[in-house]
């Protein structure tokens, strides 16, 4: 047995003359927690398209749990549930209507989904609200049983595609805990996202993608060890002058400048130290600072580097 | 207030100029109902007028005196077309029968070989002076223009009738001698008294058609008004699909190891049933409550499984096309209430102009007319409907190719 849950090897998809994922190439180990963090539009909705089947590449090649999708579809979708951005659910159904639908869609049926039902309506904590239509649950409720829903048919590939946007901060931590604990389960999870703190605390490696290409693809830590800079955000009252800019590209690299001149973002390897020099050089020039903000190196950090971008841009 | 309904007022304009095609579906649906129902009730309205003509073709033996001067009679009168030939040959019954059961025309005079001897023989005896002249109509047609055309043909038959039984001096003696207006104008008052003494006029089906009695209104209605509650199938079947574009359900169904077709035959199934359903109960109301007679029910049951087809083939076709829930709607009440109009269902074809009736064969809702006609109003069996069905079958082979080769799954 392949020790890769997923293999996606030279995958390209083009919609017109937009490139939407361009030569991407990885692998998910089994039981791994893979991330795919990228900017919105870098391709990852695409790429989950591709993956699941409904979007037809160009060409490349995807093999899930040993089983090529293109030459045998129908066995290897079974090895994948597919949890959609967007609540992918019937609204006037109950929540054991549209669990009992999907179920079926996958072939099951009698006790087997009576039980499924039951299990998955209690890993996302939503058992007294089964009975409840779609459409009347609260907007947190509606993304776990869309959750829920991905993971009837017990898929060893459990792919998310941004599961958390939109949702409230309490919902979000029940999400990020249920995909920790099936996880720990055993289900290799594909994440895709754009928050990095999601990012870097679930996933065993991140593959990071920006206008359809894979740029880097290691773990958190490795990634920041490589690319990671401390970041120094400076937010002037006014227009910052050209020869104080040339001043502080003294201290660092300096990654943005907004159109305004107003906002500037300085990469460091020292973020405490270069902060005191940019005070320093405030003070002497008599410049007044509306805001200044430290951000030790991170996964957003990674990708400024990677990219010269912030990944909401 | 004024900028807050100002900004409100210019954001429903960016949204809706934003939806072009829906807007435009909002000016060309009005545009269409005014073209196409003025065109097809002008043949109503001005049925047997100058500028609308009833086309009646004619049947009559070669030399035939008081057939030729009834025909004579009836072409100078405005609204009526005489056609006594078809495609440069005398017309027959044979011919008549065929081009009236083909729906090419809806009416037809037959005049007997031995008409003119039968009203002149043993003329001193004006009861034994009877012939018989034949008008041919199609079952379907519109009872009310059928009683006007008969009432219309009968009178110049009873006139060319007394005409006839005049002698020809008398019919002199009319016109010569003023002075005695007094006295013809009772010889002619004593001659109409005499019952029985002129044409009858009786009006018949074609022959294989198994119409035992003329239809009833509801009989004619009932069909028209099911095809076109049949076809608001395709509002709903479309919206349903939109529906699942829009909420992702789609994509999830599949990431499913399922095939489209699976998909789209599970899919289409219940609106498939609503619509056979749909026509079962409208039937059962025209029976149970008005009487009608569904005719041969295994033909019923045929143009009924091929309408519901094509019906919902044009609800895949508009939920293909319409992106958004404005197009959408525009598309289904747009198609639903033009092709009803143009296919026969608000007014019969035979009216309606040449050209008119040209595109109405290209409707699924004229063919599925006229198999229900076959069926309930001409009393015709399996055999006689399988054009129709045939027609309709393709028609939602035609939609059902189209849409699943443009569908998209995403939104």
């Amino acid at each position: 047995m392949s020790s890769s849950m997923l293999l996606v090897k030279d995958l390209w998809k083009s919609f017109g003359t937009i490139d939407a994922v361009q030569g991407l190439t990885f692998d998910i180990h089994r039981g791994e927690c893979f991330g795919l963090l990228g900017p919105n539009g870098a391709g990852k909705t695409t790429t989950i398209g591709l993956l699941c089947g409904f979007i037809p590449p160009q060409r490349g090649q995807i093999v899930i749990d040993g089983m090529d999708l293109f030459s045998n579809p129908m066995e290897a979708k079974t090895k994948i549930g597919l949890v959609p951005q967007n609540v992918a659910l019937y609204p006037t159904l109950t929540a054991r209507d549209n669990l009992a639908f999907f179920g079926r869609i996958y072939g099951l049926s009698g006790k087997r989904l009576e039980e499924r039902i039951t299990d998955v309506l209690k890993l996302v904590s939503l058992t007294d609200r089964s009975r409840q239509p779609v459409g009347t649950l609260s907007n947190g409720m509606k993304r776990r049983l869309n959750i829920a829903t991905g993971l009837l048919h017990e898929p060893k590939l459990l792919v998310l595609d941004e599961p958390t946007v939109g949702v409230d901060p309490q919902s979000r931590r029940a999400i990020l805990n249920s995909i920790r604990s099936l996880n720990q389960s055993g289900v290799t999870i594909l994440y895709t996202t754009h928050y990095i703190e999601e990012a870097q605390r679930l996933c065993d490696r991140v593959a990071i993608i920006d206008q359809g290409k894979m740029i880097a693809l290691d773990t958190p830590a490795q990634l920041i060890r490589d690319f990671g800079k401390g970041m120094i955000q400076l937010e002037f009252n006014g227009v910052i002058e050209d020869y104080l800019i040339e001043q502080i590209k003294g201290i660092g690299k300096v990654t943005f400048l907004d159109e305004q001149k107003s906002i500037l973002h300085l990469e460091t390897d020292q973020t405490e130290q270069s902060s005191k020099e940019v005070l320093d050089l405030m003070k002497t020039n008599e410049v007044k600072l509306k805001t200044l903000f430290l951000s030790e190196p991170n996964l957003e950090t990674v990708f400024i580097h990677l990219t010269g971008r912030m990944l909401r841009d | 207030m004024l900028r807050q309904m100002i900004a409100i007022t210019l954001k429903e304009l960016k949204v809706l100029l934003l939806d072009r095609e829906a807007l435009a579906l909002l000016f060309i649906m009005p545009i269409f109902f005014i073209l196409v129902m003025s065109f097809a009730l002008k043949g109503v309205f001005e049925a047997g007028s100058k500028g609308h003509p009833i086309e009646i073709l004619v049947v009559h033996p070669p030399d035939s005196p008081l057939a030729d001067r009834t025909i004579a009679d009836l072409k100078r009168l405005e609204g009526f077309v005489l056609i006594e030939t078809h495609q440069g040959t005398r017309l027959t019954s044979e011919k008549a029968e065929e081009l009236i059961r083909k729906g090419t025309y809806p009416l037809a005079l037959l005049f007997p070989e031995n008409f003119t001897e039968n009203l002149l023989k043993n003329e001193k005896d004006f009861k034994e002076r009877k012939a018989t002249v034949y008008l041919l109509s199609d079952p379907a047609m519109n009872v009310q223009l059928l009683t006007t055309v008969k009432g219309t043909i009968e009178g110049i038959l009873e006139h060319q009738a007394f005409l006839a039984s005049l002698s020809q001096n008398s019919q002199k003696m009319a016109g010569l001698a003023p002075g005695l207006g007094g006295v013809i104008n009772q010889l002619f008052k004593k001659a109409y008294e005499i019952k029985g003494a002129r044409v009858e006029l009786i009006h018949k089906f074609p022959k294989n058609y198994r119409v035992g009695r003329r239809p009833t209104a509801t009989e004619q209605n009932v069909p028209g008004y099911t095809i076109f509650g049949v076809f608001f199938i395709v509002l709903t079947l479309a919206s349903s699909f939109l529906k699942e574009r829009q909420d992702g359900t789609f994509l999830r169904i599949l990431s499913a190891p399922i095939s489209k077709t699976t998909f789209f035959m599970g899919k289409l199934f219940p609106y498939y049933l609503v619509n056979l359903i749909q026509i079962g109960l409208m039937f059962s109301v025209g029976a149970l409550v008005f009487g009608i007679r569904l005719g041969s029910f295994p033909a019923f049951v045929i143009v009924s499984l091929a309408l519901a087809a094509s019906a919902n083939g044009l609800g895949l076709l508009v939920a293909t096309l319409g992106r958004t829930e404005a197009q959408v709607n525009g598309l289904s009440v747009l198609l639903a209430v033009t092709l009803s109009a143009l296919g026969g269902l608000m007014v019969p074809t035979f009216v309606m102009p040449n050209w008119m009736k040209t595109l109405s064969l290209f409707t699924p809702h004229a063919w599925a007319l006229a198999g229900y006609h076959d069926v309930i109003i001409r009393g015709l069996g399996v055999k006689d409907i399988l054009t129709e069905t045939s027609i309709l079958f393709g028609f939602a082979s035609f939609f059902f190719g189209i849409a699943l080769w443009r569908f998209r799954f995403n939104n």
